[in-house]
């Protein structure tokens, strides 16, 4: 076959289809693949968060010792294996021990968000840690609490270094979601590998889903940019 | 004001401060000068607690600010266990010795070998809660009474200099946004800086931002305040107008602090000078007295370098 069949091809297998057509399919993955980035970065933000905060605020009592354990443990395991295992790991092990019943979309949501937040706690703190501890001292100094000084001083330095950060972690996890298909949710990968299967012909269909992968993440890349740039133009010189 | 009771400082194995005390009067401009990694800066960063000491005790004013320390208190070391079991010990193997007499040794013993480590005891505890009960402040109420002025200036990056200057007195001491504003344009007309008001940090010269953090700090109304190094990391050309600043604060009656390099200044304004040595005060005079004839080989060795 040469290529102008192959889009041909490719074209038809786009309209075709009973339940669903596909051009239909592919927005249906398109759409999968945007909401698992999406609200897993939205967990992964607030897991992150959490998860920064215990590690950043100075261990004295026992409680904060311990939660300083737990979260090192969490981040070791979620930044020492695929995600791949730990979707696996979730959809045949562990949610079915517990006896919860969760749709593989649903899954993969969740596995992103926990994954997620062991980068983004990675990324706030470092973020935090980048502000100069002078700044920290000058305000206690004053007689500031730990907490308001944080809140009012450091936090807000720290913004400008974690959010064109976070914007890499986004792209990062748009790239990732091709994984999910391993538990049979649909996203972008798993509606392209569809079509091409079903006509015996890969070349167009994985073309297009690579198109589409590039762009989106050109997208996000330019908005991070901008961001970066306005958060730049803030501190003036 | 202060008072610094006998404190030491480890960070790990490294022993910055080894037994400093220092009492501070109202009014007293006191320099501390010494060379660098004397344990200077540290001395002064324990005044407000920026740096907690590992031993002694820091009161600011009737307030004790850190935890008590038992070696301090003889009658803490008198009801523990340890006191207790030495005693007996010692009336036997020395009835003919007076009480006080062992009294005062086993004291001495029991600080020379730290021996309050373990746990002391009902009569122990008790007399250790009653005087924190009974002295102990939040740091946090103390800091607003001391002012500090950092070598890097530390004004907050974030804010603009009004926010950086009305921050810590509307939040702490719960003046109106213009109160506080009034407050700050008065400081700021004081140092000739009010058309900055609007500006931020990084848009002031190093002079510029370390007369703002004077006032800064000042916009608590503290009674004390502490300089660590205020000119260190100043041009040359800027030293000038931080210094005078700091001098009309001295003539206006502040009890101040100083940690610095600058000689000149200290002889000029300083009522008591620190002389600081590996850890200790190794000399203390009127700053007049210690330029004309320093007593120890150390501060002769020390001046013959920086002047």
């Amino acid at each position: 076959m040469n290529l102008d069949k192959k889009i041909e091809v490719f074209k038809k297998s786009l309209m075709k289809g009973t339940k669903q057509k596909g051009y239909q399919r592919v927005l249906q993955g398109l759409k999968n693949t945007a909401t698992i980035a999406v609200l897993g970065l939205l967990i992964g933000i607030v897991i992150g968060t959490l998860i920064a905060i215990v590690k950043v605020i100075p261990k004295r009592g026992w409680i904060s010792k311990t939660l300083d354990k737990i979260v090192t443990v969490y981040v070791a395991f979620f930044r020492g294996t695929p995600m791949v295992v730990q979707l696996l790991l979730s959809y045949y092990v562990l949610f079915p021990l517990l006896g919860i019943k969760m749709s593989s979309l649903a899954v993969s949501i969740v596995v992103f968000g926990l994954n997620s937040g062991a980068y983004v706690s990675e990324i706030m703190r470092s973020g935090l840690l980048s502000v100069d501890p002078g700044q920290m001292e000058a305000g206690r100094a004053l007689g500031l609490g730990y907490g308001m000084t944080m809140w009012k001083i450091i936090v807000p330095q720290a913004v400008k270094n974690i959010l064109p950060t976070l914007g890499n972690e986004f792209i990062t996890l748009i790239k990732e979601t091709s994984v999910v298909s391993f538990v049979g949710a649909v996203d972008l990968y798993s509606v392209f590998n569809y079509i091409g299967s079903s006509n015996y012909e890969f070349m167009v269909p994985y073309l297009c889903m690579a198109i589409i992968y590039i762009v989106l993440v050109l997208i996000i890349s330019g908005l991070v940019k901008l961001m970066e740039r306005s958060l730049r133009a803030s501190d003036k010189r | 004001m202060i008072s610094v009771k006998n404190i030491y400082k480890n960070f790990g194995d490294l022993r910055v401060l080894k037994g400093v005390s220092c009492e501070i009067e109202k009014g007293e401009k006191i320099v501390i000068i010494g060379p660098s990694g004397s344990g200077k800066s540290t001395f002064l960063r324990c005044m407000n607690l920026l740096e907690e000491p590992t031993y002694g005790e820091v009161w600011v004013d009737d307030d004790l600010v850190t935890p008590v320390d038992p070696y301090l208190h003889f009658d803490v070391i008198r009801a523990s266990r340890t006191y207790a079991e030495k005693m007996l010990a010692a009336r036997q193997a020395n009835p003919e010795k007076s009480e006080e007499a062992l009294d005062s040794e086993i004291i001495w013993e029991i600080k020379e070998k730290d021996l309050l480590k373990k746990h002391e005891g009902g009569a122990y505890n008790a007399l250790i809660k009653q005087i924190e009960r009974e002295n102990s402040l939040n740091i946090n109420l103390a800091r607003q009474r001391i002012g500090m002025v950092f070598q890097q200036f530390n004004l907050f990056n974030n804010l603009t200099i009004l926010d950086n200057i009305t921050l810590a007195p509307m939040k702490l001491k719960g003046l109106s946004k213009a109160q506080a504003a009034d407050k700050a344009y008065a400081l700021l007309e004081r140092i000739g800086l009010k058309d900055k008001a609007a500006a931020f940090p990084q848009q002031l010269s190093g002079g510029q931002k370390q007369r703002v953090a004077i006032i800064r700090a000042l916009a608590m109304d503290p009674e004390i305040m502490l300089f660590d190094e205020p000119t260190s990391a100043l041009d040359p050309e800027m030293v000038g107008e931080v210094l005078d600043v700091m001098k009309e604060l001295a003539d206006s009656g502040m009890t101040m602090v100083l940690v610095t390099h600058e000689m000149g200044f200290a002889r000029e304004v300083g009522t008591r000078l620190l002389f600081m040595d590996d850890g200790q005060i190794v000399e203390e005079q009127p700053p007049k007295e210690f330029f004309a004839n320093p007593k120890t080989a150390r501060a002769q060795d020390f001046l013959s370098k920086v002047l």
